[in-house]
């Protein structure tokens, strides 16, 4: 598994299976996801009806750039009031769902990719942005062009952990995406340099339409006058800055860019902790190994206790 | 085994608590035999940082054990008088206990905290590891999330070669620039690519171990981890892809079988904390969990862990008897008849008939669906001779869409039977399920038998039938009622008060250990008995061979 999936396995496979006709019984779960989401999904008044209810830490920061739209958008007829306790939630009746079994597969996904919905409207939002000013800067060259228009949007700052954030930039020629990253582990920051540093190299290396990456432990410039920004000087936190060129913002590949932009952290975590399973499966082989010449080996003159017929014990040197 | 230790934690627990804000009520919990038996409890501080106790040959071990299990007996028997004096003044381990669960009435959500409080905190993971299926879920659910295989399916041959010791390189199927060049690399230390990250585990490691390349590998053998490369990535993988959790952000409980040895706990604690950086951890003796289970039934009246866990799986029945929540090792007995005999006797059954169909897995589904418990086989076949009704058709369908109907008849009642009679499908363990409990009871201190007796819980996928509780309560209780009144004729004349013999049958019998973990897992108390990274960082991986007991009346 190198990559990891956007929605969440087991809101799809519950509702794959109460939507493939199995007869209905009660749900109640809470489920867990990255970041600090959970869901809840239940069936609080008759087991036809599901509920399933989200909650995000970063929720304000969504609403603020229009949540509220790319869920109305996406989910329609389903959503539903807000469970108490939780940011949004939405309803499927199981009588009134989609006849065939792809369009009910394609449903089940859908409500999987609650969070990852949630989560892209700031993206959206910033790639609208994008278009925008592409279309005004056409009009002048670049030396004319007016303040706005040059210096690009606001900095969205979404808070989506509690000591990190994604801010994310647009401006007529790319849209910046800045995560900041902290390690509360010393042996996790070094893995971190080093993955992050295949990143930036990516680039320079093979593939060459991958958006720029850069890596640094004090905020980027973008990041100036950004309220919430500290530059600690102790290099704990890091910031890994995305540049997402024109080729990348075509609204074709909007969707699989937020998506896969989305995971970075989860996909960075994982895989530092991969290669940590990787040394450690190696130094138990090299463990074993040794353990192996340890059992082959022999001393060359092993003393050997010998017994005469009368019971008396001697020793020998043995050849 | 660990109970002795597990005694002395309790006291640290107690002790270290003390200075993080515990109230007086909790203080007040701390047995109250630890510090005042100078033999053996050394400063707590001391006995944390001190050496393990050796453990380098098998007979030290055998005999650690025994000293072990010597002073864990002392400890049991102390504990039972002292609770018995103790709760006539303060009845304090019910209303603890009360606090610490829901009734049995209440569902589990009614008691959990609403979200807002909750915002900061995220539910812990209980994952459930077991030789045959692995039970996944989040603390607070009455069902596990994901229940799947405890296989995983690595690239390569199936067998001993992905075994740490073997050095014996994997055949590479492609020369493919992942390999990196290394083409048909032996061992993953050659392969420099991210061919580490190509496997599968659950239910698509049995897909993908149909299909050419990959092996199927099992790292869990009777209970406990063998291969710890394997388990190492078959955890990363439930954690990342399934349950889609951030182990830094989560406390996780796993489970352990009774007689675990304390370096797999060590090892557990290694992965977890070094590799994933886990927040905190638990580990709990699935016999234990099981009893925890078992307090969802209306039958259980004081919630104790004291009780005889019947554990019934796939491969092997345990039957383990468990004193104030610490197993008694030496008492524990295993039953070679589990749920794949019974398929497998099913089966034979329908082979001698020459039915259309007799697979395993149609054995499989008329197990699951058709058997349960009769009282007496004789009265249950003239019952069946006289009311054809009683015989079912089972329909079996095809791949291919034809459908075969089976005949069910005997195997109704004659396939459950062979725990009762194990001479009709085995000839060489011949010894019946109650007989074995009745021992394995009459071998425990004697202090504890009439709980032992009282709360037998029943756990496991085989202990399903219907009526399963109700015969094996009426043959305990036969064996036991005629061993008093052997004992009334021998003494001549005294008469004794009798002997409660109870088993439990519950509703979350089937991933008991999984349920147990899910119900104390999400008390608020809970993260306060795990080890934090902190803890495990200041004291090393032998940290975790020690928990204070969770759920039991000494912690909280």
């Amino acid at each position: 598994m190198l990559l990891l999936d956007y929605q969440n396995v087991l809101i799809q496979s519950v509702l794959t299976e109460r939507f493939s006709g199995a007869p209905p019984a009660s749900i109640d779960q809470t489920v867990s996801d990255f970041d600090g989401v959970t869901f809840h999904i239940s069936t609080p008044e008759t087991k036809t009806q599901i509920l399933l209810s989200i909650q995000i830490r970063c929720f304000q920061d969504l609403v603020q750039y229009g949540a509220e739209e790319v869920l109305q958008r996406e989910y329609g007829q389903y959503v539903a009031p807000v469970e108490p306790g939780f940011d949004f939630s939405v309803m499927v009746d199981l009588e009134n769902i989609p006849e065939t079994k792809e369009e009910r597969d394609a449903l089940a996904l859908k409500f999987a990719l609650l969070k990852r919905n949630a989560m892209a409207a700031p993206f959206e939002q910033a790639y609208q942005e994008h278009y925008q000013l592409r279309e005004e800067a056409s009009k002048f060259t670049s030396e004319e062009a007016p303040q706005g228009v040059q210096e690009g949007g606001q900095v969205k700052a979404i808070h989506y952990r509690e000591e990190e954030a994604i801010y994310l930039k647009a401006s007529h020629d790319r849209v910046t995406v800045i995560f900041s990253t902290v390690f509360r582990e010393e042996t996790d920051r070094v893995f971190g340099k080093v993955f992050i540093q295949e990143f930036v190299d990516a680039r320079r290396r093979a593939i060459q339409n991958a958006p720029q990456v850069l890596f640094r432990n004090d905020p980027p410039l973008e990041l100036q006058d950004v309220p919430g920004v500290r530059n600690t000087g102790t290099g704990e936190i890091g910031y890994v800055t995305f540049v997402l060129f024109p080729r990348h913002l075509t609204p074709q590949r909007m969707a699989d860019v937020i998506s896969h932009i989305q995971t970075f952290r989860d996909y960075f975590h994982y895989h530092i902790k991969a290669s940590k399973a990787y040394i450690h499966s190696r130094m138990r082989k090299r463990t074993a190994d040794f353990l192996q010449v340890l059992r082959r080996a022999r001393p060359e003159n092993e003393e050997k206790e010998r017994k005469t017929a009368s019971g008396r014990t001697f020793k020998v040197q043995g050849n | 085994m660990n109970n002795k230790r597990t005694h002395a934690t309790n006291a640290t627990a107690a002790a270290s608590q003390g200075d993080s804000g515990m109230t007086s009520e909790t203080k007040l919990a701390r047995p109250v035999n630890c510090n005042k038996r100078g033999v053996n409890w050394q400063p707590a501080r001391r006995r944390l940082a001190g050496p393990s106790p050796p453990l380098h040959s098998p007979s030290r071990i055998v005999r650690w054990h025994c000293w072990e299990l010597r002073n864990q007996a002392r400890n049991v028997i102390r504990n039972v008088h002292r609770r018995r004096h103790r709760r006539h003044r303060i009845p304090r381990a019910r209303h603890l206990h009360e606090s610490l669960l829901p009734l049995p009435s209440v569902s589990l959500r009614a008691v959990r905290r609403p979200p807002s409080i909750m915002a900061n905190q995220t539910p812990a993971v209980v994952m459930d590891n077991g030789t045959g299926f692995s039970k996944l879920g989040f603390a607070g659910n009455d069902s596990p999330s994901f229940v799947f295989p405890t296989a995983i399916a690595t690239k390569g041959p199936a067998g001993g070669a992905g075994g740490s010791g073997s050095g014996r390189p994997a055949v590479g199927n492609k020369p493919s620039f992942l390999t990196g060049g290394a083409g048909s690399g032996g061992h993953l230390s050659s392969k420099r690519g991210t061919e580490d990250l190509d496997f599968f585990i659950g239910d698509e490691a049995i897909a993908a171990s149909g299909g050419p390349g990959y092996g199927l590998h099992y790292p869990i053998r009777h209970g406990q981890i063998e291969n710890w490369d394997h388990m190492e990535r078959f955890w990363s993988n439930s954690i990342f892809k399934y349950l889609r959790v951030e182990p830094e952000d989560h406390y996780f409980l796993l489970t352990e079988p009774p007689l675990n040895p304390p370096e797999n706990r060590e090892n557990t604690a290694e992965i977890f904390f070094e590799s994933f950086n886990c927040a905190g951890m638990y580990i709990a003796v699935q016999a234990v969990l099981a009893l925890a289970a078992s307090w969802t039934s209306s039958k259980v009246q004081d919630r104790s862990l004291t009780g005889t866990v019947i554990d019934s799986g796939d491969g092997v029945t345990h039957v383990i008897p468990v004193a104030e929540g610490y197993v008694i090792g030496s008492s524990i007995k295993s039953i070679p008849i589990a749920g794949r005999d019974i398929t497998y006797f099913v089966q034979s059954l329908l082979r001698d008939r020459g039915e259309a169909d007799s697979s395993l897995k149609t054995a499989q589904e008329i197990k699951e669906e058709y058997c349960y418990v009769c009282p007496d086989i004789v009265k249950e076949f003239s019952k069946y001779d006289r009311d054809r009704s009683r015989f079912a058709k089972h329909v079996v369908t095809h791949p291919n869409g034809r459908q075969v109907s089976v005949d069910v008849g005997y195997e109704r009642f004659l396939a459950p039977e062979i725990f009762f009679n194990p001479e009709i499908y085995s000839s060489d363990f011949l010894t019946p399920l109650p007989t074995v409990v009745d021992g394995v009871i009459q071998q425990s201190p004697i202090d504890v038998r009439r709980g032992l007796y009282k709360n037998i819980v029943l756990s496991g996928g085989s202990t399903l039938y219907k009526d399963f509780g109700r015969r094996l309560q009426r043959d305990i209780k036969q064996l036991v009622d005629a061993r008093i009144r052997a004992s009334e004729v021998r003494s001549g004349g005294a008469r004794s008060g009798g002997l409660d013999v109870q088993v439990i049958t519950h509703k979350r019998q089937r991933h008991g250990p999984w349920f147990g973990g899910s119900l104390l897992g999400q008390t608020p108390e809970f993260r306060s008995y795990c080890h934090t990274k902190a803890e495990y960082q200041e004291y090393g991986p032998s940290i975790v061979r020690r928990f204070a007991l969770l759920g039991g009346p000494g912690g909280a």
